[in-house]
């Protein structure tokens, strides 16, 4: 067959001979720098900008974040050379004390419902509680007296405090002159904090009062009514034991005390990681423990995640395996559309649709056997978890279902060839072939639902408290508060610079650091068991 | 067929002959005393690494023009490695490097910084095992090259493309078609496809990675009696499994062998009467 056709007309695309091609022929250039090479400064401009941009947002959080510790320094400082500390001692014991009398109460209420409503025959076990109760009296007023005089300490410290920023303030200025008339008085804290030590004496007095007196009120205690109930007393009275033994220990802790003692450097750092509380703008002691919020968004993020993975990898799987082409463009974009719904319009349906539904199931009769039903809080952990988990549910799909269908296609043929069925196929080959990919969709899921804020804000009740474990699944319904959910509360209404703010700050360090951390372990899975069958 | 004593013999000579540099090699010596015009391709003891791993071990050949040279040898001898080279497609692998020696494409060595890769590509086209046309129209991907260097004149393309086709006789088959996908054609044709899109940009050289093992016989021959064509009018190197296939359509052919050129010669010398113990065991199929 001829090449040239007669008809085509010869016109070279190349014109020069190769040899003196490859010498001469260079791209053309503009300063030295060819199309290509502006092309690759031009991405990697980019990409050097948004990596800086990147940083800058890290540096900015972890400047705001960090300033927190030495805050928090003082603001523990404080709580020891004020005597709040001192305080707090025997504050705990009164509240024990307190927590021992409703355990009484509602021993009462057992025992009345057995007596069907008959009062008449408590009156002994209401005196006995009665003077159970009036022992911690003195305790109660020696806590309400001190209280005043830490609190008026650490008022003093405080104004300082302020004072010390509009020095600095004028300093700035330059207005040196009302920067020197303001002189910041001296707290002299061994002589402010000689009246807690004076105050020890006072309680061993109140002390030896206290135990005769408990003693006496537990021996006044009759019998109970129902014979079923009095291990319950005896197990009261075991606890009360308990109680004045840590009773006797307080002496020895207040008289140790010491306004003076260093704090060790390291509490900065634990009372917030592990700190329980979290309570902002008290009167009396702020604490800032990130546990409570911590465990919050876990358990919240937990639970969403062990609703939404059935559903979310079910329909990866059917979708792509068993759907037929007609469904597939059914489902697929529904289940993708729910990421499009506003998270703020699912808090508003878990507010208005799920919380109640939730507590009106819980109280039907067919479910009252249920221990912890009927639930008091409309709003709490499931509700959020449920709301969450609806989110979760396309971001998991989505990924899965692109992990399934990167899975070759010779490997569920060749399975399908060697005489397995459909569902054979799927789980012996297909679901362990794209194990990674789901592994990882779940955990990016997890990343979603951890970061989520609207719908935690809205619906897990905002009960800054860490739920109560004792409950068994009960510990479903109550309500707590996230990470993500405080700092969205709080932040508008702290001043900047202000040690909340900068808690807030590390809370969202915290998020990142997790964020960080599930990214990278989704990573990891995917790049470690790419595509094995065990 | 042979002694043990002969076979010691023959291991001993052969050992010695790679042991020499391969330049005076007694197979290239032979090769050199021949009378043949200046080479094209010139491979001057090259090694080459993938990262610590040498692939190829000084290599030295040349190739000349219009004709069909093969490179043959057992799977993972470097034959891909080497021809590679030639357009400086191993560029893309990172871990890829020349260690030593020298290519050269009439005169000048390919490797110098001077030297513009886009330039030595356009010039030395390629053909991959597997088809790969663009998921465009067959039109589109004969011009691609064209367009790809600023050439959008309807008329010269339309020329080129017919051209381009009738070269890889295939011009029958889909003048009638050409604005459809060229995924729809078959196995054979879209290779044929390939060949045409490489020959549209007028190169000197083509090179081609096992362009038929993915054929039946029907497309192979086609594509074969098309190389036969097309060396009127371009240098081709193939790297072929097939030895029937090297036998049939290459002037010279190479024999490769962990990274080490054996033998190379005029083809029918190789087929009949290779100097080489380890080719002839090859080309009769005891190993390999
Ligand atoms: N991209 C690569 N990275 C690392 N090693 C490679 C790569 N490509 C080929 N090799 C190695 O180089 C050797 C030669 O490979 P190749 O040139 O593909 O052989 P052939 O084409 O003759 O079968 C083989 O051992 C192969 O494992
Ligand atoms: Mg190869």
């Amino acid at each position: 067959m001829p090449i040239e056709q007669p008809t085509a007309k010869k016109m070279p695309v190349n014109k020069m001979p190769i040899a003196e091609a490859l010498r001469t022929v260079q791209r053309p250039t503009f300063l030295g720098i060819t199309f290509d090479d502006a092309m690759h400064y031009f991405f990697r401009g980019n990409a050097t900008v948004s990596i800086l941009v990147l940083f800058l947002i890290v540096i900015f959080l972890f400047k705001e974040g960090g300033g927190f510790f030495s805050q928090n320094v003082q603001n523990l400082e404080i709580y020891r050379k004020a005597g709040l500390e001192y305080v707090d001692i025997v504050r705990t014991r009164v509240d024990n004390h307190r927590t021992l009398g409703r355990f009484l109460g509602e021993l009462r209420t057992k025992q009345l419902n057995l007596l069907h409503g008959d009062e008449s025959a408590l009156a002994g076990y209401d005196a006995a509680v009665e003077r159970f109760s009036v022992t911690i009296d003195e305790y109660q007023g020696f806590v309400s007296e001190y209280t005043e005089v830490a609190t008026g300490i650490k008022e003093k410290f405080k104004i300082g405090l302020d004072m010390e920023v509009a020095k600095q303030n004028f300093q700035r200025e330059g207005k040196f002159e009302e920067s020197g008339k303001i002189v910041i008085p001296e707290i002299d804290f061994a002589t402010e904090t000689q009246i807690f030590r004076d105050s020890v004496p006072q309680i061993k007095v109140i002390d030896e009062k206290f135990h005769t007196e408990v003693n006496a009120s537990l021996e006044s205690f009759p019998a109970m009514p129902s014979v079923e109930l009095q291990p319950q007393l005896e197990k009261f009275k075991e606890l009360v034991k308990l109680h004045q033994e840590d009773v006797r220990t307080m002496e020895k802790s207040l008289t140790e005390w010491n306004w003076q003692k260093p704090i060790p450097w390291y509490e900065t750092f634990t009372s917030f990681i592990f700190g329980r509380n979290w309570l902002t703008a008290s009167f009396w002691q702020d604490w800032y423990g990130i546990i409570p919020l911590f465990v919050g968004s876990l358990i919240i993020a937990i639970l969403s995640i062990a609703i939404a993975v059935p559903f979310a990898i079910g329909a990866a799987i059917y979708v792509n395996q068993v759907a037929t082409r007609h469904e597939q463009n059914l489902i697929k974009p529904y289940i993708e559309f729910v990421s499009a719904v506003p998270s703020v319009v699912w808090g508003f349906f878990g507010i208005a649709v799920v919380g109640q539904l939730i507590r009106t199931v819980s109280e039907l009769g067919v479910v009252s056997w249920v221990p912890f039903f009927p639930i008091a809080e409309r709003l709490n952990i499931a509700t959020a978890s449920c709301l969450l988990a609806i989110m979760a549910i396309p971001t998991i799909f989505s990924l899965a279902e692109d992990a399934i269908q990167n899975v070759p296609n010779a490997y569920t043929e060749s399975s399908l060839a060697l005489g397995a069925t459909k569902f054979q196929t799927i789980w012996i080959i297909m679901i362990p072939s794209a194990l990674s990919g789901i592994v990882s969709a779940i955990i990016l899921g997890l990343g979603r639902v951890i970061g989520e804020t609207m719908v935690v804000l809205l619906c897990s009740g905002g009960r800054i408290q860490i739920p109560d474990f004792s409950k068994g699944l009960g510990i479903f319904f109550q309500p707590v508060h996230t990470m993500t959910g405080i700092i969205a509360q709080e932040m508008g209404e702290v001043a900047n610079g202000a040690i909340h703010y900068r808690a807030l700050f590390m809370v969202g360090i915290v998020l990142f650091f997790i964020s960080l951390l599930l990214n990278y372990a989704a990573q990891q899975v995917v790049k470690r068991y790419k595509i094995s069958i065990g | 067929m042979s002694t043990t004593l002969e076979k010691s013999a023959n291991q001993k000579k052969k050992e010695e002959a790679m042991s020499i540099n391969s330049l005076i090699n007694p197979s290239m010596e032979s090769m050199m005393t021949e009378t043949k015009p200046k080479p094209i391709i010139e491979i001057d003891n090259v090694d080459f690494y993938y990262g610590a791993t040498k692939a190829l071990h000084g290599i030295t050949l040349n190739i000349e023009p219009k004709k069909v040279t093969a490179f043959i040898g057992p799977s993972g001898c470097g034959k891909s490695t080497l021809l590679r080279c030639i357009n400086r497609m191993n560029d893309l692998v990172d871990i890829a490097r020349v260690g030593a020696g020298q290519f050269r494409i009439s005169g000048v060595d390919i490797y110098h910084p001077s030297v513009d890769v886009i330039e030595l590509r356009k010039r030395v086209g390629m053909v991959f095992q597997k088809s790969n046309p663009f998921p465009k129209s067959i039109y589109e991907n004969i011009v691609y090259g064209l367009r790809i260097q600023g050439i959008n004149d309807k008329k010269r393309l339309d020329e080129v493309v017919e051209k381009s086709l009738r070269g890889a006789a295939l011009w029958d088959e889909v003048k009638d078609r050409l604005h459809d996908s060229a995924l729809g054609l078959s196995g054979g044709q879209m290779q044929r496809i390939c060949i045409a899109r490489a020959i549209a940009v007028d190169p000197e050289i083509i090179l081609m990675d096992e362009p038929c093992s993915a054929l039946d016989p029907i497309a192979t021959a086609k594509v074969e009696e098309l190389i036969h064509e097309l060396k009127t009018k371009f240098t081709i190197v193939i790297v072929t499994h097939n030895m029937q296939q090297a036998g049939r359509c290459s002037d010279t052919t190479a024999f490769f062998y962990l990274g080490k050129l054996i033998e190379i010669g005029n083809t029918e010398k190789i087929f009949t009467n290779p100097t080489q113990q380890q080719t002839e065991d090859y080309i009769t199929g005891r190993f390999g």
